[in-house]
């Protein structure tokens, strides 16, 4: 009896609010939305014709999207002007710096990107990037945005993996993982960085996903540990097991939102994010129920 | 089995309750820990290991994550975390990086240099060091005058040749 170890993140929850939205079905849809939002924003301000600092960049742009109804105002501007000064947060760049007046060039960066927001764009999107854990990850469209929750299943895997090698010389090499759906890489490259004998196994159905997760490796020099593959486990679950041999431990973040609950996300999501790595059926259990069934086929006797 | 590895294992157990039920914002890793362990933190960067030991417990957390639903029907990006020290009233807040775990376990960090601050005064290392640092800042720059100086004076006498 295979004691496996599978971890899944559970946080489901029933929207109840009743939000008209356009829908959004299938990637190429996705794409269109895109580029027709681009060209349909308007409000955005003109470039300033003198010299700002980046604080004062950050209250004009606020107050624009407050105006807008883009959510996370502060946030947003906040974030995206750090980053055109190369930090990560506004709080982390050196407070003269922030009342120095922007280069021409800056200036343009800032607008740009804002402009960007100002179609409910996220923020990940935005400056195509963002940090998940200790790892700064590549992000673009349509793949999924690491949630920040998801940051605590990493711990968690982290926790058991450590204990499982625990007691023995050189027991914490061989182990290998399974992740399902990988997205961005995010959880599988975690785990990469923080066990340096740790082999795992990606899959995700979405090619953009495949190609994303591989750039991402590579970038963190943990390519060499990690094999990626495209698959569905919904289809093809056959060569999904022929590609994974005995892991210890089985992860995932799969989709889990009802379906009916698809119509109500904010723009930020249906716009932008892939509904495929979104929507989990009638119950939000379709992928679930898949990868519990191929777990005990995929884990070793201890995974 | 190692104190550390019992820690570890009632944190999960307690944890994959935690996981399955929905979150309502409050971070599993965040109940209070059964009482006689500690959490125990690594040192960090300063390698100072007489740092005072952070009781979950006596931590408040503020989830300024959000209320609502959340999970990947979301997409939030406030991840400042603000600690506050219940007993002693001390806070702090750090939006160091774009993580929320990596803000948390900095806040811990500064939490446990300020708490050492406040139970040591003078004496805590981390007051030491400062103090150390500023004299070897201010003795750099005294050299430097001199030195400074002592090419003026020799230039001078230089030009009067």
């Amino acid at each position: 009896m295979t004691q496996g170890l599978v971890y899944l993140a559970m946080w489901r929850r029933t929207l109840s609010t009743n939000h008209r939205c356009l829908g959004c079905r299938g990637g190429g849809l996705l794409k269109r939305v895109w580029s027709a939002h681009s060209r349909l924003v308007s409000g955005a301000p003109a470039l300033p014709a003198d010299r700002i600092t980046a604080l004062q960049a950050a209250d004009l742009w606020r107050t624009r999207f407050e105006e807008e109804g883009v959510t996370e105002p502060e946030e947003s501007s906040r974030y995206i002007i750090a980053h055109v000064l190369g930090a990560k947060t506004m709080e982390s760049v050196e407070p003269e710096r922030l009342t120095e007046h922007l280069s021409r060039g800056k200036t343009e960066q800032v607008w740009q990107l804002c402009t960007r927001r100002l179609s409910r764009m996220p923020v990940q999107y935005v400056i195509e990037e963002w940090d998940f854990r200790d790892l700064t990850l590549k992000l673009r469209p349509p793949v999924f945005i690491p949630r920040p929750e998801t940051e605590e299943l990493v711990e968690l895997v982290l926790t058991d993996l450590r204990r499982k090698s625990g007691p023995g010389v050189g027991s914490e090499s061989g182990q290998t993982c399974v992740e399902v759906g990988c997205g961005s890489g995010a959880i599988s490259l975690s785990l990469l960085k923080s066990l340096p004998q740790l082999r795992v196994f990606a899959l995700d159905r979405s090619q953009d996903a495949v190609d994303l997760t591989g750039e991402n490796a590579s970038r963190l020099g943990l390519r060499d540990r990690l094999q990626i593959y495209q698959a569905d486990v919904m289809k093809n679950a056959e060569s999904v097991l022929s590609l994974c041999g005995s892991a210890s431990a089985l992860v995932s973040n799969p989709p889990y939102l009802f379906s009916e609950d698809m119509a109500s996300l904010e723009p930020e999501i249906y716009r932008y994010e892939d509904p495929a790595a979104l929507d989990g059926g009638e119950d939000g259990l379709n992928v679930i129920k898949q990868i519990l069934t191929l777990a005990p086929l995929v884990l070793s006797d201890q995974g | 089995m190692s104190p550390l590895v019992l820690f570890a294992s009632r944190v999960l157990s307690v944890s994959r309750r935690l996981v399955r039920t929905a979150a309502s914002g409050l971070s599993p890793l965040l109940t209070p820990t059964p009482p006689g362990l500690p959490w125990v933190l690594a040192a960090g960067k300063k390698n100072l290991t007489d740092l005072p030991v952070l009781n979950e417990d006596e931590l408040e957390e503020q989830f300024v994550r959000g209320s609502g639903p959340g999970g990947q029907a979301t997409n939030k990006t406030s991840n400042c975390v603000v600690l506050k020290h219940i007993p002693t009233g001390i806070v702090v807040k750090c939006h160091q990086t774009r993580s929320v775990d990596i803000n948390r376990k900095r806040a811990r960090e500064i939490m446990r240099e300020k708490l050492d601050v406040e139970y040591k005064g003078e004496l805590s290392e981390i007051l030491v060091r400062k103090k150390e640092s500023v004299l070897r800042k201010q003795e750099k720059r005294r050299k430097v005058n001199e030195h400074l100086e002592r090419k003026r004076l020799f230039k001078e006498t230089l030009s009067e040749e």
